[in-house]
């Protein structure tokens, strides 16, 4: 006789609420007391940020002070300085332009139909030079802005983008030297990433901004900007590069002998079997190390720079808004959320992609 | 420059080899001579140097006394030498060391194109060549984790051949894989013998040694202990330790 296995047939989706939640009377009692917390506390933030809100400037700081709820009227009034920070009001223009140039350069940049080195030289190539061309002006008819004028969301997306750019074929460069089978060249390196990585950020930025015009002359100095940049993109390059060692120890060593025996030289070896499956292995790690980037730029504040956040101070500093700092601090940290979930949600999406050929 | 007449110098020569790893002497002064054109089976128990001894022969291992002429080319430190000799000489692996990142059809394609330079339409006519004469033209899109063991080791020896090698290498081809794939792996060697290819095979397939080799080596201990053709190494082998092997390799 013949036999038929069926499956239990999968349970509905109220059966699976009641197992899940409401199993026994303590669990049903647990579930129930959490869901009413949740209820309150959802109802709290949207009477504060929508029902009680006020939204318009027309009442002024006072009106909007004397309201229930948030008073999103500060970032109505004051939203140029956050975005903008000191860059003269009439060329505002010019710097949320720049912001564009290196949103669409990095969103290019993400798309693997940009991922020959023509290609991708070419984006980064036009979006860095338009952003500096726009921001710094002096040209076409623009008017010259300084670096010390430069502030806020265009700052930081700056500092962020050129940190990355330079940091992380740095950063490529520090794993390969400490996999070298010369001992003097990998312990020079070892030596170079582990003493930048004991070194707090702030450290650095700040002797990179005061202390090395000091030790250089004034030909090499650069703009503070520049060097500042300079700093942080070593200190991104040394946590980077053990990032990527790492994801190169995960890469087999049959790899390397199988391309070796097809005749590859070093360097193919390197940029076609060892770095794509390297970076594969690497790539959540690598996000994170994005991530935390992203944030730290708001530490250049203490060598002078108004970044975004510390626009924001300068939004609410002044008497009128005085009272209106909880509004400024969750508008910005909702912009840092957009990038910062983009960035996580393109991770996700290149690590789906390149499961397909996972072994 | 390497020489492509089928006549005058061997395809390889390796005289007095010595191989050190640290105080371990894994090869003691080999001695062999592979004319073009002749398969050469290589057996012998775990650990007596096999592996080492055709390692050395495209330098992944790089050896530490003798002398070692590939196609009239001396390995030395070289590294144009090196590159020369590596791209006349295919190999395959125990564990077959596909790309993973790469589809089939790539894996094949581009040491071709990246090392010989050719054009990509010339590379992947090549490639489904090599390909279809393993037996496997239907899988060129997919990813070697997509295939059976058997199906990757038959692309390994097409990437191989897509070199249009002058030797090939075969270092314990079937070892890893299942026993029912062991045979269109060897089937493919078989083909490929036939068809005058110089091949060293370090294997314990007696059968395929039977019917594919000129000759047979027996390595113990870091030396060649005999060498004779398959029909006297079977069934009149003079030494004590290659009947004892054959007879364990053999008895069941």
């Amino acid at each position: 006789m013949e036999m038929v296995v069926v499956a239990p047939p999968a349970p509905g989706r109220l059966e699976d609420l009641r197992r899940r939640f409401f199993a026994t009377p303590l669990q049903a009692v647990l579930s129930l007391a959490c869901l009413a917390i949740m209820v309150f506390l959802v109802w709290k933030l949207l009477n504060w940020a929508v029902f009680s809100a006020v939204f318009t400037t027309s009442g002024g700081p006072e009106a909007c002070q004397a309201a229930a709820g948030a008073c999103w009227s500060v970032i109505a009034a004051r939203w140029r300085i956050i975005f903008f920070g000191l860059y003269p009001y009439e060329e505002q223009w010019r710097s949320a332009l720049a912001c564009v140039a290196v949103v669409v350069m990095t969103v290019l940049s993400c798309i693997p139909a940009f991922w020959t080195g023509r290609r991708i030289a070419l984006v980064w190539g036009a979006g860095t030079s338009l952003f500096y061309v726009l921001m710094k002006g002096g040209v076409l008819g623009l008017a010259h802005v300084g670096e010390e004028a430069w502030g806020g969301l265009a700052l930081t997306l700056f500092i962020f983008v050129t940190t990355c750019l330079i940091g992380f074929p740095l950063a490529i460069c520090l794993a390969l030297l400490r996999r070298s089978e010369l001992p003097w060249i990998s312990r020079t390196t070892g030596l170079i990433i582990d003493g930048v990585r004991s070194l707090p950020l702030i450290s650095i930025l700040f002797t990179f901004a005061v202390v090395l015009p000091f030790a250089l002359p004034q030909w090499l100095q650069g703009d503070k900007l520049y060097r500042v940049i300079l700093g942080s993109a070593l200190f991104f390059s040394a946590y980077q590069a053990e990032i990527v060692r790492g994801g190169m120890q995960g890469v087999a060593t049959g790899q390397e002998e199988a391309a070796m025996a097809l005749g590859m030289r070093y360097w193919q070896r390197v940029s076609r079997i060892l770095l794509p499956q390297a970076m594969r292995n690497a790539m959540p790690a690598t996000i994170n190390q994005f991530v935390i980037s992203f944030k730290e730029t708001s530490l250049v504040v203490i060598v002078g720079f108004f970044e975004i956040l510390a626009s924001g101070n300068a939004a609410y500093g002044t008497g009128e808004w005085r009272f209106a700092y909880v509004e400024v601090y969750a508008f910005i940290a909702f912009i840092y959320f957009i990038f910062v979930f983009s960035l996580s949600r393109y991770g996700a999406f290149l690590e789906r992609r390149m499961s397909v050929s996972e072994r | 420059m390497i020489s492509t007449n089928s006549t005058g110098e061997p395809a390889l020569r390796i005289e007095n080899l010595d191989k050190y790893y640290g105080t371990f002497h894994a090869l003691r002064g080999i001695n062999l001579s592979v004319k073009r054109g002749e398969k050469i089976v290589v057996c012998g128990p775990s650990g007596s140097g096999k592996s080492t001894m055709i390692r050395c022969i495209n330098r992944l291992e790089q050896h530490n006394g003798g002398r070692i002429e590939v196609l009239g080319t001396e390995l030395n430190d070289d590294v144009g030498n090196i590159d020369e000799i590596r791209r006349e000489v295919g190999m395959v692996f125990q564990h077959f060391n596909l790309f993973p990142h790469m589809t089939v059809l790539e894996n094949c394609m581009i040491s071709p194109m990246i090392v010989r330079k050719q054009p990509r339409a010339q590379a992947e006519a090549t490639a489904r060549l090599y390909l279809e004469k393993v037996r496997i033209p239907e899988q060129a899109m997919k990813y070697p984790s997509q295939l059976s063991g058997g199906q990757q080791q038959r692309v390994a020896i097409a990437r191989a051949l897509c070199m249009q090698p002058q030797i090939m290498l075969f270092d314990e081809p079937t070892s890893a894989l299942d026993p029912e794939m062991v045979s269109e792996v060897l089937d493919v060697m078989v083909t490929l013998a036939s068809e005058g290819m110089t091949m060293i095979c370090v294997t314990h397939e007696m059968g395929f040694a039977r019917r594919v080799a000129d000759r047979m080596i027996f390595m113990d201990g870091g030396d060649i202990v005999e060498e004779a053709s398959p029909d006297e190494f079977f069934t009149s082998s003079r030494n004590e330790r290659t009947r004892q092997f054959l007879s364990q390799v053999l008895g069941h």
